[in-house]
């Protein structure tokens, strides 16, 4: 038996494993399953239906568009295909997770795999950006996704606030982390200022 | 990190929403063009018909029902078992050993380590750092192999490079001890517990 492959721990701890949708997939059936176990059960033992007869069921059911109201059966399909379309979308979209792998490049288990939350990354990155531009924690905030960073910060009224600095402030912490991958960031000054902070 | 069949996953999930979707998009069709609703009765006669003839052709001599009843049942019964299956699938692959090795001493026998020692270990040297709102430490089975996750739920502002190279002195420290590298994956991650704690000042 050899070592696990980091970047098979890594791949899985980055994105989703639909476990969640799995789960409702598996109840949705059950429930489903169940429901015609009890009707089947009961007729196979000659016992009257519990909600509805299967005879019954299955001519309504050729007979279909009559005996219902167009716009109820209409509904009932626009709610099937919209719970089928999240189960689909669950299943073919990547499922990546808003978190970045930090020292990444380093293969083998010499080093442990870090993997981080997006948010962590940009509670740091707005904490540096705040001392760089010398402002209050609610005038920074930071937009983190997989290939870009965005920090948007609304300078005191009155005082300059250097962009430059605060640009290479938080590219020397994202130097520092060394994220995979490797996001751009942008720096936005408000145009507006703050009052009194 | 967890045994959890991904592709499994993937593919049983897929195949549900395209079946739903499917008759859920037939629905809105039936009750919107004519067209499709003569299709569907042409159709579902015919299918009718054969369902029909195969109930009555099963009965029990002597008695009305069908013996497909019987059979409808076991089928259902098994799908519920293998959903009950699949469901158990989903993130186990919790472990209780660290090390189950033959020393290559003497003594005849093998050295065992529970999975318990690392994860008390680090979670005391853990509790008492002030720039964490919480940690916590599992022992998987990765191909086979034990892994130790680490999940770590840093207050804000914490820059999470230097905290994953301190607890990785942590690992070494640990690795020294039991006496054989052990992999491991440290979570950063954000929750309720870090959103609304104080900030980290200090440091």
């Amino acid at each position: 038996m050899s070592q696990p492959d980091k970047q098979k721990v890594l791949y899985r701890e980055t994105h989703s494993s639909r476990a969640v949708a799995a789960s409702l997939a598996a109840g949705l059936v059950v429930v489903l399953c169940a429901y015609g176990l009890l009707e089947s059960a009961v007729h196979a033992i000659g016992q009257p239906a519990w909600l509805i007869e299967p005879q019954t069921a299955a001519e309504r059911l050729v007979a279909l568009p009559s005996g219902m109201p167009p716009l109820l059966l209409g509904a009932l399909g626009a709610v099937l295909a919209m719970i089928g379309l999240f189960f689909v979308l669950n299943a073919v979209l990547p499922g990546r997770r808003a978190r970045h792998v930090l020292n990444g490049h380093e293969a083998g288990w010499s080093s442990p795999a870090v993997v981080v939350d997006d948010e962590v990354i940009a509670s740091a990155l707005a904490r540096r950006a705040r001392v760089a531009a010398n402002v209050t924690p609610e005038q920074v905030m930071v937009v983190i996704s997989r290939r870009q960073i965005v920090v948007n910060v609304r300078p005191t009224s009155g005082v300059p606030v250097d962009e430059a600095a605060i640009l290479e402030a938080v590219e020397g912490e994202l130097g520092e982390m060394s994220l995979v991958p490797v996001p751009e960031v942008r720096v936005n000054l408000a145009t507006s200022g703050v009052i009194g902070a | 990190m967890t045994g959890t069949p991904v592709l499994l996953n993937r593919i049983l999930v897929g195949i549900l929403g395209v079946k739903l979707l499917a008759i859920g998009v037939f629905l809105v069709l039936l009750s919107t063009v004519p067209a499709v609703a003569t299709w569907w009765h042409s159709w579902s006669e015919g299918a009718w018909q054969g369902i029909n003839q195969a109930f009555n052709s099963t009965r029990f001599p002597g008695r009305p029902e069908s013996w497909l009843w019987i059979v409808l049942v076991l089928v259902t019964l098994l799908l519920i078992g293998l959903m009950v299956a699949w469901v158990a699938q989903q993130g186990k692959g919790r472990t209780n050993l660290l090390v189950s090795d033959d020393d290559a001493g003497d003594v005849a026998g093998e050295v065992r380590i529970g999975g318990g020692v690392a994860e008390q270990a680090l979670k005391h040297a853990l509790a008492e750092r002030p720039d964490l709102a919480g940690a916590t430490v599992a022992t998987y089975a990765v191909n086979g192999r034990p892994a130790l996750k680490v999940r770590l739920l840093p207050r804000q502002g914490v820059a999470p490079h230097l905290l994953a190279a301190e607890v990785a002195t942590l690992v070494d420290a640990l690795d020294t001890v039991v006496g054989k590298r052990t992999p491991v994956l440290i979570h950063i991650g954000a929750g309720a517990r870090t959103r609304f704690s104080r900030a980290e000042r200090v440091r």
